[in-house]
């Protein structure tokens, strides 16, 4: 066994083995857990396995990085946020049970040599998250779940006719072995892909299958909405790559792409919850990544990268610093929050930086995937969704910050920091996109 | 009557569970057709595997009659409430939605198949392509389901139906390796248990100002 593979297993074992404290401490057990999962994927950065039972490429690691900071990042969220009194719906080892093996599964559809396998992994993180939606168990959270159930499922089994018919023209679904034989263009292979667009795209909030997205992000805890919105879209839109990759249809990915930004900068902009209006700007974001990913050039997949690893930190940033604010004054509307930033000064930070980081403002590491995709676009002659694309990034920047603002801003509200941790998770989120903004600045000197 | 005789004619009959359960208001006939459902696709099984001497199809059948078959079922029966809510499914246009079932989902699909999966060359030794068909129908009366109905059992039964659609694509198309469809199935129960969850708290799903926009 290769040192590459042992990592690969390690990542998978390691938070399994942090649920096995069930009965005893799984809370610290799952911040250690995902800690050294943390270094072991900046490890597999320059140690990666060969290609057998796995398959992780530099692309696949930075998804890797991603999952587990974001993991990192939940699980000592949750250790001041997921208390015995609001964790009603689940008793908090159960939580942090399914936490685990919802990083676990997300884990190993990212690494895994199989495209079957991989549909296996993405319909088991339904399984894993689906009840963390109902900790709190309010009659919201109920629907929301059940909502998020019954519509991915029913959207990622259709992606199965996707898998079923790789299967009938390769013979295999050895990732590595289709992709090594080249770009394949029958009519079974677009019809798979399409499929898959339509299948996965229903996890990723591809409209008009996103339905389920702002109703789960909104009534989960803050540290799942994290984790669902910086890394499971993410990893649902890595599966979709990976297929894509075998026709790459250009053409049809861009226009699903603009138009389901479209329609979230539309949606984005009359929420009265700040945190379905944060839903709808992932939305947003995953379908720019997506158009990144289509134009097939090595520009766009590499702000692609940019935006969704930037993404990642600063929507989590956003989540935190959302679930600081409700735990202090329990309003979920943007109106019911005023002045923040004289009593919860740490708190106004953190939603102010990922605010701004999620709209793509410069200098986060979210403005220069933006502007790569877009110059991506240019490069593969996209321009009337390019220019859709554009107008619809203007309203959602415009709606995400205006709101901000209005609950930042103003008269001081009465509401204190609940606590250090909590805001200062969400803090530290939220720098992160702007120390890759700068790392890109430093490194692409000589371009700029 | 030969073996594709055969074929075809268990395939008629999980259709014509499909059309069964798409015509009950009682959530407990809905389970049964369910039952019955996946009994006659573990016996497509069964038949596919004696006639192509394939042992992975024959645990394919085993796995299609013991999970979907006997442990979803029973899962549904013994956790479903018997209050009235549960049982019966009110405010259901039975005859209505079959209209729409007819006119939409059914002329759709034939025009799929004709499309794309009529050209499609199955590999397992089931006959043409027109067997695809089946699993179509199959596959799109799951979705019409869960879309049609607001009881968390419908659209549970619907979602059972749409994977059991899936099996029997797989079945008459190309079998996939058994690791990757046992895999399938034991997802599909894992979900099935967690959505028995919610069943016991909420039996109907209506809009919800909250949930709006």
């Amino acid at each position: 066994m290769t040192p590459g593979t042992l990592i690969s297993i390690l990542l998978l074992l390691i938070p399994g083995m942090a649920a096995a404290f069930y009965l005893r401490n799984i809370r610290m057990a799952t911040v250690v857990a995902a800690s050294i999962d943390v270094v072991l994927s900046v490890m597999l950065f320059w140690i990666m396995p060969p290609q057998g039972f796995f398959f992780v490429d530099r692309t696949t690691d930075v998804f890797i990085i991603m999952i587990t900071s974001i993991y990192l990042l939940s699980s000592i969220y949750s250790l001041i946020y997921i208390s015995d009194q609001n964790a009603t719906g689940l008793k908090q080892p159960t939580y942090y049970l399914l936490m685990n093996l919802f990083a676990v599964s997300m884990l190993f559809s990212a690494q895994v040599n199989n495209y079957g396998l991989m549909w296996v992994g993405i319909e088991a993180t339904t399984i894993s998250s689906a009840l963390l939606i109902m900790t709190e168990k309010s009659e919201e959270s109920l629907e929301a779940t059940w909502r998020y159930i019954i519509i991915v499922s029913a959207g990622v089994t259709f992606a199965f006719i996707s898998i079923i018919l790789i299967y009938y023209s390769f013979g295999t679904l050895e990732v590595s072995t289709i992709l090594g034989l080249g770009t394949s263009n029958t009519l079974f292979v677009r019809v798979a892909v399409s499929i898959a667009l339509i299948g996965f795209g229903t996890k990723i909030g591809v409209f008009p299958v996103h339905t389920w997205l702002p109703d789960a992000h909104s009534e989960a805890p803050s540290p799942v909405s994290a984790m669902f919105s910086g890394v499971l879209l993410p990893t649902a839109l890595y599966v979709l790559y990976r297929i894509f990759q075998i026709d790459p249809l250009t053409s049809l990915f861009v226009w699903f792409g603009a138009v389901s930004i479209a329609a979230a900068s539309l949606f984005l902009g009359y929420q009265a919850r700040y945190k379905r209006m944060f839903a709808y700007s992932t939305m947003e974001n995953m379908n720019l990544a997506l158009i990144g990913i289509a134009t097939m050039n090595p520009i766009g997949i590499a702000g692609a990268l940019y935006l969704l690893i930037s993404h990642s930190f600063s929507k989590a940033g956003a989540f935190y610093s959302s679930g600081s604010v409700l735990r202090s004054t329990g309003k979920k509307d943007v109106a019911g929050v005023k002045g923040m930033a004289k009593k919860m000064p740490v708190t106004s930070a953190a939603l102010l930086m990922s605010s701004l980081g999620v709209s793509g403002t410069p200098p986060f590491g979210t403005f220069f995937g933006e502007i790569l995709i877009l110059y991506s676009m240019v490069l593969v002659n996209a321009i009337p969704q390019f220019i859709v694309v554009v107008i619809s990034l203007v309203f959602a920047f415009v709606g995400i910050n205006l709101n901000v603002s209005r609950m930042i801003f103003g008269s001081p509200g009465d509401d204190g920091e609940p606590g250090r941790l909590m805001p200062a998770v969400a803090l530290v989120a939220s720098i992160v996109p702007l120390a890759i903004g700068v790392f890109f600045m430093v490194v692409n000197n000589a371009v700029l | 009557m030969n073996d594709n005789a055969i074929v075809y004619l268990i395939s008629a009959s999980i259709l014509v569970s499909a059309f069964y359960i798409q015509g009950q208001r009682y959530i407990m006939s809905m389970i049964r057709g369910q039952l019955v459902q996946s009994i006659l696709i573990a016996i497509a099984s069964f038949l596919l595997a004696y006639m192509e001497s394939s042992i992975d199809l024959l645990i394919l059948g085993l796995l299609i009659l013991i999970l979907r078959g006997i442990l979803i079922t029973y899962m549904l029966e013994t956790r479903m409430p018997r209050r009235k809510s549960y049982v019966f499914e009110e405010g259901v246009n039975v005859p209505y939605l079959f209209l729409v079932d007819l006119v939409f989902i059914v002329i759709a699909v034939f025009i799929i198949y004709s499309i794309i999966f009529s050209s499609l060359v199955p590999i397992s030794q089931t006959g043409d392509s027109s067997t695809l068909l089946f699993p179509l129908l199959l596959f799109f009366q799951g979705l019409f389901l869960i879309t049609s109905r607001r009881s968390t059992y419908t659209q549970i039964v619907g979602y059972v139906e749409e994977e059991n659609g899936l099996v029997l694509l797989a079945l008459f198309l190309l079998p996939v390796p058994i690791i990757i469809e046992a895999s399938v199935f034991l997802d599909v129960l894992a979900l099935v248990v967690i959505s028995s969850v919610i069943t016991v708290e909420k039996a109907t799903h209506e809009r919800m100002e909250e949930l709006r926009g």
